[in-house]
């Protein structure tokens, strides 16, 4: 019994081993390298470490790039979760009853999200392009003075967004469709027997009940955006003041600039972010699964 | 109330498709056409002489020019096709093949720590690429991977990982437990027990999850564009390479290539439909 023991637990560490193993070591490796070279002036390409203590940690929290930055994540996360949300929210009501073609129209709806966003935001520059693209000679023929969504600096952001909204709506609908379609028809039924208005059936009922999976949409999306890196790269490049973000700041810094060391101390401070999100993260999959467990 | 319904969601539907459709579009024209100030929509079989009209000359020349090489790229578009291709695969083979048998000792036998670890294999996920990229980077210069399909190949294996350990844990933990004991009992070891009888069983939750590991190698950018920014390219890094390049944006042939691009992504998108959900939350909602 003893010696069948050890080896169903030799046997569990011969199957989980060589994950866990790669996941350490492509984890653990950069982080310690990351702090180790946080402290130093490393560059790019060649040349001896030197120390220089917390220099690049106190311009990572001086200089106004790196707050700007992180201000403009914040920005896009927000805003990018909440339109997509809401957007996405409205159109899984309008598929919640059945109808002949459903399957399709859903299908169709959810192939934005699984495409490239590389490939995809280089596109949309054709699209949104201020001179020949069709987006603006759609609204001056409807009469309007188009903008210049790619080169105006207080439009470019929001391009970016409305690409990143096109993408991923649908992750957010499909989300909010599973949460609605777990909702029990009886307890519609009973709300119609005690005569609950729409209003107070939505308020009360469909939207409590969404809410553990709709937390877990959010958690995922913001995630990803915060991350966001692919779509401004496409548009509008690393180095451009009205756009720049977390990750393509650090893209410009290291791989522009060549500031190895710089770079690290601000991926250090942007570890610590991701980090407490995650422990976010996790704890709340956790409760939304024991919870199903116990339904 | 339902028209209301039927207008929001038609009105969605083409809003959102419509990208895809002047993709599609755009991919018949020549360049003059794409940038034309005069929108060209419709698309017609002979030369057109009034620039003011909405119909172009219907063209397959964009497709043919996918094997040309384009000034600032060193391969054409089907060189780098292959790249993605032969990387998306063996990355997707070689996550799928890891994370199974990780995901069959999380679900089966009790690991010390097994919830945390778990977790910290999720939280992988979380990372931002760019945060990580460089001391990777030091890594491969130092192994000689830099620009080689081998270290795309491992490094989204790893990335990989979590997806496929999570979505297969998942799909193996419906797996009744029966099933192997009783083919203990009938004299199979553990091991041929899970390749026999639990392997044929998980097939159609492999499948699914050897979808999204390819799927999200396939569109992969950040660790693409600083590890591999010559030698071995991906599609991606090399669509975003040729912006600025001297001869003008090459849009017929970026749209025939960006829908030859997405056309397998399309195919699998349909193919998974009903899982969907399961494959882009990690399993953490099942339908």
């Amino acid at each position: 019994m003893n010696s069948s023991a050890q080896t169903g637990r030799g046997l569990a560490w011969a199957l989980v081993g060589p994950t866990l193993a790669l996941l350490v070591a492509f984890n653990i490796f950069p982080l310690v390298y990351n702090i180790v070279s946080s402290f130093t002036n490393a560059e790019l390409i060649g040349g001896a470490w030197r120390s220089v203590g917390g220099a690049n940690y106190a311009r990572v929290f001086e200089d106004e790039l790196f707050a700007g930055a992180l201000r403009r994540t914040a920005l896009f996360v927000v805003c990018a979760v909440s339109v997509e949300l809401a957007l996405g929210f409205v159109l899984a009501l309008t598929l919640q009853r059945d109808f002949k073609g459903k399957q399709v129209v859903l299908t169709t709806l959810l192939i934005p999200m699984m495409l490239s966003p590389a490939v995809m935001g280089l596109y949309w520059n054709l699209v949104l392009n201020g001179n020949y693209g069709v987006v603006n000679q759609a609204l001056s023929a409807l009469g309007f003075d188009p903008p210049q969504w790619l080169t105006d600096r207080d439009y470019k952001f929001w391009s970016i967004l409305l690409i990143d909204v096109w993408m991923w709506t649908p992750f957010m609908m499909l989300i909010a469709l599973a949460g609605l379609n777990s909702i029990p028809t009886s307890i519609y039924e009973a709300a119609q027997i005690d005569r609950a208005s729409p209003w107070k059936v939505f308020t009360r009922i469909t939207l409590p009940m969404c809410a553990p999976v709709l937390g877990l949409a959010v958690l995922f999306r913001a995630t990803d955006a915060l991350k966001q890196f692919d779509l401004v790269m496409a548009v509008t490049g690393p180095n451009d003041a009205a756009t720049q973000t977390l990750s393509t700041l650090l893209y410009q810094v290291v791989f522009r600039d060549g500031s190895v060391g710089l770079g690290a101390a601000f991926s250090c401070v942007i570890l610590v972010l991701v980090i407490a999100l995650a422990t976010v993260f996790t704890r709340y999959i956790d409760r939304v699964q024991s919870k199903d467990v116990n339904a | 109330m339902k028209l209301v319904r039927w207008f929001v969601l038609l009105a969605y539907l083409a809003l959102a498709a419509a990208p895809l459709a002047w993709m599609a579009l755009s991919s018949l024209k020549r360049r003059d056409d794409t940038i034309a100030p005069h929108a060209k929509f419709l698309p017609a079989s002979s030369a057109v002489d009034d620039s003011a009209s909405p119909w172009f000359e219907a063209t397959l020349a964009a497709y043919r020019d996918l094997g040309a090489v384009h000034a600032g790229a060193q391969e054409s578009f089907l060189g780098h096709l292959g790249s993605s291709v032969v990387i998306g695969l063996l990355s997707t083979v070689a996550s799928v093949a890891l994370g199974t048998c990780c995901a069959y000792g999380f679900s089966r036998f009790r690991v010390p720590g097994a919830k945390d670890w778990l977790f910290f294999v999720l939280s992988t996920r979380f990372l931002p690429p760019l945060a990580v990229v460089v001391p990777v980077l030091i890594m491969y210069r130092a192994l000689d991977l830099q620009g080689t399909h081998l270290g795309l190949i491992v490094l989204y294996t790893v990335f990989n990982l979590s997806l496929a350990v999570w979505l297969m844990k998942g799909f193996l933990d419906e797996i009744p437990r029966a099933f192997e004991e009783a083919a203990l009992v009938d004299g199979y070891s553990r091991g041929q027990a899970f390749l026999r009888v639990v392997l044929p069983e998980a097939r159609t939750g492999m499948a699914v999850t050897a979808v999204f590991c390819l799927i999200s190698a396939w569109n992969e950018y950040g660790f693409a564009m600083t590890l591999n920014s010559s030698g071995a390219v991906t599609v991606p890094a090399y669509f975003a390479g040729l912006q600025g390049n001297i001869e003008g944006m090459p849009w017929p042939q970026i749209a025939a290539g960006a829908l030859v691009f997405v056309a397998p992504i399309t195919v699998f998108t349909v193919l998974v439909r009903k899982s969907l959900l399961r494959g882009m939350t990690f399993g953490t909602i099942k339908q």
